[in-house]
Formats: structure tokens, sequence, C-alpha cells
């Protein structure tokens, strides 16, 4: 006597009957009881209604009659029966007695089928009951579904459809639809059921048309199922026709779908702990839509079809945008800034510890420079890189690009020369501002900012360029690619304005805030940092990079400068978690550069109660101008482990796709394109990528960017960032393609394969996460090979590992089976005979490295050869602390990395 | 309306307390199954509930909007609340609640040698043995469908002695005995099985009850009387409301008390605290 086993119907009386002929002639049909109720209420009331329709739910283990009198002289008759006592024919037939009596009842104009009419039997049971849907295991809640974990019962909801519904396409129309929800990368293999056949295992075959796939063929299987069809009966049509059927009182399968072929109508039943009500809305919509081309258009190929209608899509790609307007006219920074520094002239601009600036200085500052660059025959349209450590003359020096109508190409002194080589070539840089005198020269000139000012000075007056439009170029970055070396993003002055507006009033960015410069130029968070800042008036305090990299520094540097506006990478801010924070005058956080995992902020709320701090989760990608959605973040969200990352920023547009483009249902997972106002120009030289991965924005003015990403967007607009699609890894902030490492150290002599994989120490801990290089062949010199892409790779892509093998694993696919690949060979440690016991600190240094670095360590083996990151520095240091010994700055790590060097350093203090 | 949804049996439903309990689970949104002997007992010597009675509570529920059924079943024949139960869950395919309420205040008012044999079977019969049988009939398709919650409407004569009403106290304190046994039998399944002890409850004159005036009289008291004394020997300093009582079984009977079974809620103004 459960809901899913039974159905219901309910059915006016047009003929007025007394109990006593109803009992009459259901004694006609069968040994069941006539119950009889009395209701107050008119027919049509919602008070009558209610009552009706509990009727309608209750479910029984035979055969329930129940009639309803209500005050206006209506009479309802409500059925309620086990589908294993009485089928679907069954129950209207029963229905259509109790109507028109036994007269009627033979009259009532249903076709009959074979053992439709067959005989109640005398204990109530059909000689041919329809098998109930047991055996049928229900599937855990799709991720597209957004159903409530823990929810009970069912919710019911209709479609009416503009024809009526052919029963042979319902199944591979069902198959097709379901196949589409799976997601990007969905096989073709479906799994459905129904009431009378189970479950049943569907492939569709890619090639098929339309009509081929009525020929679907479904093979009997044990598979968990998520969605099942009520299979309908005969149409009914006599006495009976006008009744309201429920096939069943509680839905058998999570979504359970029955098509009443005569009134053109899809009805879903479904678990609320499996589904929404609006994902199920859409889901009947884009069935109805799907069966619409199986009519009107049988020859299209099943790839070809659409899901969603004009009018539907332009609702998901509505929903992609947020509510609220854009403010703000297109402008350039430097315009921008020009009314800052009108505004408040003498508020603080930037500092970094040695040098301060005013806004009025730093606008004296930058001209100054421009003045020089023109001087050297810089012209607007032209690019400038600038290589400078973080100071406030590279931000002068930013400024002044801009003002000498150029663009700024920002590169990292750390970089190996070779990238730095290939950065100057790639972006034709003519001129490069820095002070690093190694920086490679073949195709440029290169210019300290002294020399630059230098010469404005001896010049004297030169006029600056005229303004360019907000559409010029205001800076290059390059991103690592998949093509193998690194991509220039061309990204206008405009789309910086528009990053500040949209976020200045929600955010209340303005004149006393202070923000940190932490990023290195060459990472576009910094754009963010530096331009939300100078942008609202803020004072930008610049963090040296070995400050960045000692979280005890950096937290003395956040409460010295009473910083308020922190922006951080999930990975650095655990850092700084590990730190006495109490005392942070910080009101807004925001995460940025790598996946956060909503947790850890738990630690930091107990501190700083949301109302004191708002943190802000933003995803975002270099190609879109640094940011794209937000998410703020509470304490709620942190102990629910939320996935979300917001909905768009204000004038920022999300799209989820399929792999030919087409928008997905809400709920569905696919690939994240953005379009609206942070959308770069395009790749630097590189027409064919800007061509495919900038294409026009269908529902919108202007351009969309394909992410690679991938996601899905909830019914409510905020977006969930499911990882990349191709190789492309996250690693301390740093985004990395495995590629572009693989191919550097192929273009080593001895190397023939390489394959690079993304490991963790500790799968719990992304602090732990190294990156372990395989090189083919066996008797390659790994150190050798290591050294040599030390010497292209920056320090976050250089493997922590190099390993040589005899080949590669495969998959039968000819893929690299990374599941296969051995443990990787750790730098030799050779214990010498001077690794004695009882040598104190040593001892104690070494035991705590072998433990952090999950691994022996010798004396002489070098700190950055294991493995060791600043992460992992910040650990051995607390570890120290722990046992009251003094920690070891990250500072001295990279001067002597070895621990017989260190306890030397150290037994001296 | 934490019951929608839900069909609770209430014995009992005529009057008084069953009739108070009844319309708050009505206006909880329980359907209802109310059952009353609607007949006097040989060996009671005031008036038992009667078919107007029961039917007045019925019309009272129905106007909440709820659908009723109305059964006149002896709480003594374990045949008749079977038939009672089964026709409960024809009409209403399941009973996911349990008001155990019918009971008799008298013969009472002696001390325990004068007691007969025929008065003490009689007391036992109908206020404990009577809770047992119902639970025997719904417990099995509760027990089978992991869920369910009866109450048993016991008395602070559950808890504590009163002078001259051994019979009423021993089948008071028995209830609480099968209230905590039965919770550790169906605690496995999920049904939960819970007492409510009121105190001195009013005798409201809508509901029709008629408890205190019995229990006056076998102790051959004024009605007036009897409440000052009760009034005065509750701490709060008041009788107890019929409503007050439904309302912590409407508690026990809703989800919110998912994790409460074998528990005993007074509802005594603070007499048992002393």
């Amino acid at each position: 006597m459960v809901g899913e086993q039974c159905h219901a119907l309910r059915l006016r009386l047009s003929r007025p009957a007394t109990d006593a002929e109803l009992t009459a002639r259901l004694a006609t049909a069968g040994p069941w009881q006539l119950w009889v109720e009395h209701v107050a209420a008119p027919a049509d009331s919602p008070e009558a209604r209610r009552l009706g329709d509990a009727e309608l739910s209750r479910p029984t283990s035979a055969v329930r009659c129940v009639v309803l009198r209500h005050g206006d002289g209506v009479v309802d008759l409500v059925l309620v029966a086990d589908r294993a006592v009485l089928d679907q024919e069954g129950l209207h037939d029963l229905a259509a007695t109790l109507a028109a009596g036994a007269d009627g009842a033979a009259g009532v104009g249903r076709a009959p089928t074979a053992g439709s009419r067959s005989a109640v039997g005398e204990a109530g049971t059909r000689d041919v009951p329809a098998p109930a849907p047991s055996g049928v295991a229900a599937a855990p809640a799709p991720d597209w579904g957004g159903g409530r974990r823990g929810a009970v019962g069912g919710e019911t909801l209709s479609l009416d459809l503009a024809d009526p519904v052919d029963p042979s396409a319902l199944l591979p129309a069902l198959a097709l639809v379901l196949n589409r929800y799976a997601g990007h990368g969905a096989t073709g293999d479906v799994t459905l059921a129904t009431d009378r056949r189970g479950a049943l295992a569907h492939a569709i075959p890619a090639q098929s048309t339309l009509a081929g796939l009525r020929d679907l063929v479904a093979t009997p299987t044990r598979q968990p199922v998520t969605v099942g069809v009520v299979e309908p009966g005969a149409p009914v049509t006599g006495a009976a026709a006008g009744a309201e059927y429920r096939p069943c009182l509680a839905p058998p399968f999570p979504l359970t779908l029955w098509v009443r072929p005569e009134a053109s109508r899809i009805t879903a039943v479904y678990r609320r702990s499996h589904f929404a009500p609006e994902v199920v809305d859409g889901f009947l919509r884009h069935l109805a839509h799907v069966l619409g081309q199986f009519v009107e258009h049988p020859d299209r190929p099943v790839d070809e079809v659409e899901l969603l209608d004009a009018d539907e899509r332009r609702r998901v790609a509505a929903l992609g945008r947020p509510a609220t307007a854009p403010t703000g006219e297109p402008a350039r920074l430097t315009d921008a800034f020009a009314e800052v520094v009108a505004a408040r002239p003498d508020a603080p601009a930037v500092g970094d510890g040695r040098t301060s600036l005013t806004y009025a200085e730093l606008d004296a500052r930058a001209d100054l420079l421009a003045r020089g660059l023109v001087a050297r025959g810089v012209a607007p349209g032209d690019r400038v890189g600038v290589c400078l450590e973080r100071t406030t003359e590279l931000v002068v020096s930013m400024l002044g690009v801009l003002k000498a109508g150029a663009a700024y190409v920002p590169t990292d002194p750390a970089y190996p020369a070779d990238r730095l080589a290939h950065t100057t070539r790639d972006a034709a840089l003519r001129l490069v501002v820095t002070r690093n005198p190694e920086h490679p020269t073949e195709d440029c000139t290169t210019v300290t900012p002294d020399e630059l000012v230098d010469t404005s000075a001896t010049l004297g007056p030169v006029e600056l360029p005229g303004a360019q439009g907000p559409d010029a170029p205001a800076y290059v970055i390059y991103t690592s690619g998949s093509t193998g070396r690194p991509k220039g993003v061309v990204v206008p002055h405009r789309n910086v304005v528009a990053l500040v507006d949209a976020t200045r009033d929600e955010y209340g960015l303005g004149p006393a805030d202070v923000w940190t410069f932490f990023h290195s130029g060459a990472f576009d968070f910094s754009v963010w940092e530096i331009w939300g800042s100078l942008l609202t008036g803020g004072r930008l305090v610049v963090v040296p990079y070995l400050v960045s990299r000692e979280p005890d520094e950096f937290r003395e540097l956040l409460e010295r400068e009473r910083v308020t506006v922190l922006s951080q990478t999930p990975s650095a801010f655990s850092q700084l978690l590990e730190t006495d924070h109490a005392a942070l005058a910080v009101r807004l956080v925001v995460f940025g550069g790598e996946p956060l995992d909503a947790r850890m902020l738990l630690r930091w709320f107990d501190r700083h109660p949301e109302p004191e701090c708002r943190m802000v989760n933003m995803f975002g990608i270099t190609e879109t101008t640094v940011h794209v959605t937000a998410q703020t973040l509470t304490r709620e969200l942190a102990l629910a482990g939320s996935k979300s990352v917001g909905p768009a920023l204000p004038g920022w547009h999300l799209y989820v796709a399929d792999e030919r483009g087409r928008l997905v249902p809400p709920g569905v997972t696919g690939e994240i394109r953005v379009g609206g106002a942070g959308v770069a120009l395009g790749y630097l030289g590189q027409p064919e990528l800007t061509a495919a991965r900038f294409t026009p924005d269908p529902y919108a003015d202007g351009v969309q960017y394909h992410s690679g990403d991938l996601g899905r967007l909830r019914p409510d607009g905020t977006l969930e960032h499911l990882g990349r699609i191709d190789s492309q890894v996250k690693i301390r902030g740093f985004r990395i393609e495995l590629d572009e490492i693989r191919s550097v150290l192929l273009e080593d002599p001895d190397v023939r394969a390489a394959a690079v994989v993304v490991r963790r120490d500790d799968p719990a801990d992304p602090a732990t996460a190294r990156l372990d290089a395989y090189v083919v062949p066996a008797a390659v010199d790994t150190v050798g090979v290591r050294k040599r892409a030390a010497t292209v790779l920056p320090g976050y892509m250089l493997p922590a590992t190099v390993t040589a093998l005899d080949t590669l694993p495969l998959t039968s696919n000819g893929k690299l089976d990374a599941a296969r690949l051995p443990e990787p060979v750790r730098a030799a440690v050779v214990p010498s005979a001077a690794d004695g016991a009882g040598q104190d600190t040593a001892s104690v240094l070494r035991e705590i490295w072998s433990t952090v670095l999950g691994q022996a360590v010798g004396l002489d083996d070098d700190f950055f050869e294991l493995g060791g990151n600043s992460l992992l520095a910040v650990r051995i240091s607390a570890a120290l602390r722990g046992r009251g010994l003094p920690p070891v700055p990250l500072r001295d790590l990279f001067r002597t990395p070895t621990i017989r060097e260190l306890a030397g350093a150290g037994s001296g203090a | 309306m934490r019951l929608t949804g839900k069909t609770v049996l209430i014995t009992g439903a005529a009057r008084g307390l069953g009739r108070a309990t009844a319309l708050a689970c009505a206006a909880e949104g329980a359907d209802l199954v109310l059952l009353d002997l609607c007949e006097d007992l040989d060996g009671v010597p005031y008036p038992l509930g009667t078919r107007g009675q029961l039917e007045h509570t019925a019309t009272l529920c129905r106007k909440q909007g709820v659908t009723v059924l109305p059964v006149a079943c002896d709480v003594r024949d374990l045949d008749a609340v079977e038939r009672a139960v089964a026709l409960a869950e024809d009409r209403f395919g399941r009973v996911d609640g349990v008001v155990n309420n019918a009971g008799i205040a008298a013969p009472s008012g002696k001390p325990v040698h004068e007691i007969g044999e025929a008065e003490w079977a009689l007391m036992i019969d109908v206020d404990l043995s009577g809770a047992w049988r119902v639970t025997r009939a719904v417990a099995g398709a509760m027990s089978a469908r992991r869920s369910g919650s009866i109450v048993n409407v016991s008395s602070t004569a559950g808890l504590v002695g009163y002078r001259h009403f051994a019979g009423y106290v021993a089948a008071k304190h028995g209830l609480i005995g099968l209230t905590k046994a039965a919770a550790l039998d169906y605690a496995p399944t999920k049904v939960r099985v819970n007492a409510v002890c009121p105190g001195s409850v009013r005798d409201d004159a809508t509901a029709e009850g008629r408890m205190l005036a019995e229990i006056a009289r076998a102790l051959e008291v004024q009605v007036g009387e009897h409440e000052q004394t009760f009034t005065e020997a509750q701490p709060m300093n008041s009788l107890i409301e019929p409503e007050d009582v439904a309302a912590a079984v409407v508690y026990l009977l809703s989800d919110d008390a998912r994790q409460v079974t074998g528990s005993v809620l007074t509802v005594d103004g603070g007499f048992t605290a002393r």
C-alpha cells in the first residue's frame, strides 16, 4: 500500500445518483465499500478542491471509491487503486460503471485492446495485472537536478503541448533529452525505465536521424534510473473520458513522466530530494521541444536536435546576466585616474616602504616617465615592456606607459631569461623598462625608470600624445596556453574601468581604503589590486616579494599599514590563517586565481565575523579582465562547503554551452563562456586562435570568450565552476598548462617522450601539490633535464621530480595512462658519514624536514630539489616554533637550502 | 500545519480531552479516526460519551477542513479494535498517529481492601488494557512503514499515588510502563511511544468533560471544593485546560518530536515537581 504502486482518478458525475444507486453499481464491479463524504463548501472552492486532492493522494492496498457530495449539489467521484489490482483501463472502466450505471458502462466507448476488458476477479484482482515497477533501483540525485537534500515527498507539474504526443517518439525523445542533460563529455548511453518494462538501457547512435531513433533498441538493465515513464493506456472515451487521472500517487522513479496522448499533456511527478521545480519545468519544455522536432524534422541528425527553443535560449542567456546594470561610461584608465587626481591630489596614492607618493606626485612622476618614453620614440599604440620588482616605480612605470599612449607588457624579473626573451619577441617589444641587467637585449633596448625621467628632464617639455579611445589596449599579459608557449592577452582600457565600476558601489570602494599590491605585475590579479585602488582613491601598499612569501611579515605589514582591502589566492590566504590575524583591520577579502574551498574560511570568521569583514570569492580569467563572477561567502556557505562562485559582475555575461556551442539548460554541465564588458581584444599576433576563442556573442553586442572551463549555471543565475576541460591546472594560484611544460621537456635533445602530472602528497592538502615529470629513455640524465628546463620555465612550472622511464604507459586509445605512471624517483638522498646523530639543531631540522617533505632527508640535500616550496617552508618554521626554536625565514632558505648550511648558520647565533 | 497528510486515531473522542485533542489535531491538518464506546458501562457510576457527542466532535473537526471517520468501538474488545483499525486503513490508507485517551475515573473512592474483583478488572481493562489493544492493532503496520507515533494519555496518577484511587493509579502507572516497554519494542522501526500526564484538568463546558466532577463525586466532595484543593496543589495555582494537554499530544504526534520516544511529559502545573 504505497503511493508508488497506486493510481487514482477524479470524475465529476454528470447525472445525479443516490448513495444506494452508486453502492449497487459498485457491487457489480467488485467487493469494495463506497465512502460518502459531505462537503459543505461548493465543489470548486479551494477548500473542497483541497479535500478532493487529499483523497486523490491517499494510497490503498486494493480499491477505494469515495463520493464527495458538495454543498452546491455537485458530486465528484474519486477512485484510488493499487495498480496490481486495477490497471489504468480497469480504473477508468470502474469510473464509467459508477458514473453511467450498468447501461452506460456497457456502452463505454473505449477501444478494446487485448486483455483490457478482462473482468475484475472475485478477490478484487484482475487476471492480467500490470506489474508494479519493482526491482528498479532509483539513482541518486543527479547533479543537474537542483534537489534539496533530505527533502521528503513528491510534487507534480504538467505541461500542455500544441500537438498530441506520438507514443513511439516518447522514449527516444526522452533518452535524447536525458543524454543532453548528462552534460559535457557524456556518452550516448542512457538508462530509462517504464512501469511495465522496468529499467532499459539505450545507446544513442551519434549518426542517427530522429526518424532512425524511433527504432532505438532498449535492453533490460539493472542500472539505477533517474527518469521513468508510466506507460499510457488506450485513449479513454465515453463516460470516464473527462476523468482527471493520476498515474501514481508517489513517483515510482525519481522523475516519473506520464503522457496523456489524447489530451496532449505531459505530467511529471518528481522527488523533491532529487529535483527543483524549475528544473523539472525546464525538462518538460525541452522534452516537448524535442518531441516537436520528431514530427517536424524527422530527417534531422540527432546531433543537431535543439533542446531549447528561441524563447528559452533568451531566457537562459538572461539568467547569466546580473540583474543590476553596469554603471559608468567607457573610459581610458588615464582619464579615470585624472579624475581621482583632480579630486584628491594630496591623498596618498602608493607606497612601498621606501617611497610614498600622493596622487598628484604619482601623476607628475608618471608624466615625466611618459615624456621620457615619447622622447625615445614610443608612439600611441606601441607596446612597452615593464620588468620591475614590486615597487612604487613599477606603478609609476605602468601609468607612464599608458600616459604615453602605449600598452604595458608586464613581466616578472624572476622569470628565466628564455621566457623573458620569448615575451620580448612575441610582443615585438622595442623598449623594456627594467633594472634587470640580465634582461635579454637581442630584440630590444632596455631602459631604467631613472633614465627615462632623466631623459625627460634634459629634453625639456615634451607633449604627451592626444587621447586615444577607451578601446585601445592598456596592457598585454602573458598566460599559459595549450599551444605550448604563453600567449599575450590584449586588454583595452575600458575593460579595467568597467571592472572597477562593476565593483565600486557593491563593495563600497573609496578613499578610506588601503589595498595591497601583493601579486606579481605579470599576474593579472595585480591589475585588480593596482587599478581597483587607484581608480577609487585608495592607498596602494606595495608588498615586496619576500614579505609576500613570509606570512608573519605579511601580517605585520597588514597591521602596520591598516590594510582594508586584501586580495589573495586561497593558497596564500591559508598561510596567513596560520598566523595570529586577530588584529587585522581588513574589511574586504577578495579571493581569486584558483578554486576556493570555502570551509577553510571558518577559522577566519571565528576572529572576523561577517559584519566586520566581507569575504568575496571571484572566478576570473585573464581573457575576461581579471574577474567574471563574485560570490560573497558567509559562515553558512562555508559550513555547507559551497561551490558557487556567484553571479556575473554587472556588465559581464555568463553562458554555459555544449560542445557545439549551444546553450545548455540551467544545472547542466558545459563550457563556460563569458561575454560583456570584460572580454579582451584577443591574443597578440594570433588571429586564428583569437578567432577560435573569441566569437560573436549571439545574445548581446560584442564578443564572447570560450574559457575552456567547465561549469554549470544554477537556476538562480549563480555559477558553479567545475575545473578545466583540458589539461590546464592551477598550483598555488598559478595557471599551468601541463602541455606547455611537456613541450619544454621535449625540447631537451636527450628527451624523446615526456609526461607531466600533478600529484599531492596529501590528497586533502593543496599545499602539497607538486608537478612530477616523466621522460624517456631510461638512460637520460634527469638532473640535467631538470636543470635545462629551469632555464626556460618559471619556478612554479618547474617539475619537482623528473623520473626516467623506458616507455610511457598508454591506454588502449593511445593516450597517456597517468594512473599507471610509477611513483616518482625523488632527488637522491645519500647519507654521508658526517650525517651522524646527536647534532642538535641539525638532527631536529632533519626530523622536521623529513616529516614536512614526506621523505628521508640528508644534511646536504637541497630543500627545493626535494620538492620544497614556500608553503612547506612555512610549515617548517611553524614546527620549529613549536619546539621553541627560531623559525627559518624563506630568504635564508633561498640562500642556504641545505640543513648543514642552515644548522651551521643557526649554531653561530 | 504540523500534521498535514497524517491520519490520527483517537480513542475516547466523544468529549473532554479526546474532543480537545481531536480539534487540535484537525487544526494541524490531520485527518481523523475518532473512536468512542458511545454507550454506558455496567459498573461505571456515571454516563459515558454518546453517539451524538462523537458526531459533534466529528462535525467540529470537519469544519477545520479535514476528513473524519467516526467509529463506535469498545477498547475492551480486541476484535472490535482490530476492525476499527482495518476500517481506518481502508479509508485513509494508513494510520500515522494514535492517541490512547479512552479511560474511566470510577468506580473509585475506596481503600484497596474494599475494591471488588469486577471493579478492579474493569478499571484495568479500560484504562490499561485498552491502550495495549489499540497499540497491538496498529504497531505492526506502523513498524512496516517505519513511521508512527503513539501517545498514551496517562495522568499524574501514573506518577504518584492518590488516596482511594488504587485501581486508577495502578492502571495509569501501568500505562507508563507499557509506554516505556513499547517504546523499546518499536524504536528500531522508528515507531515512537510516549505518555502525557495531565494534572487536574478543568471540566470545559464546550468539551463536555466531566472527569474532575466524577473524581470529586468519588471522593464525596463538592466540585468547587475539589477544584479549589487541586488549584492550590498545583504550584502554578491554576487548573489545566484541555487545550494544554492537547498541545502536548500534538507535539508528540508531530515530526518535531521525531527523536522523542519512551518519554513521559507532565502537563500538571508543577504538581509532580515537588
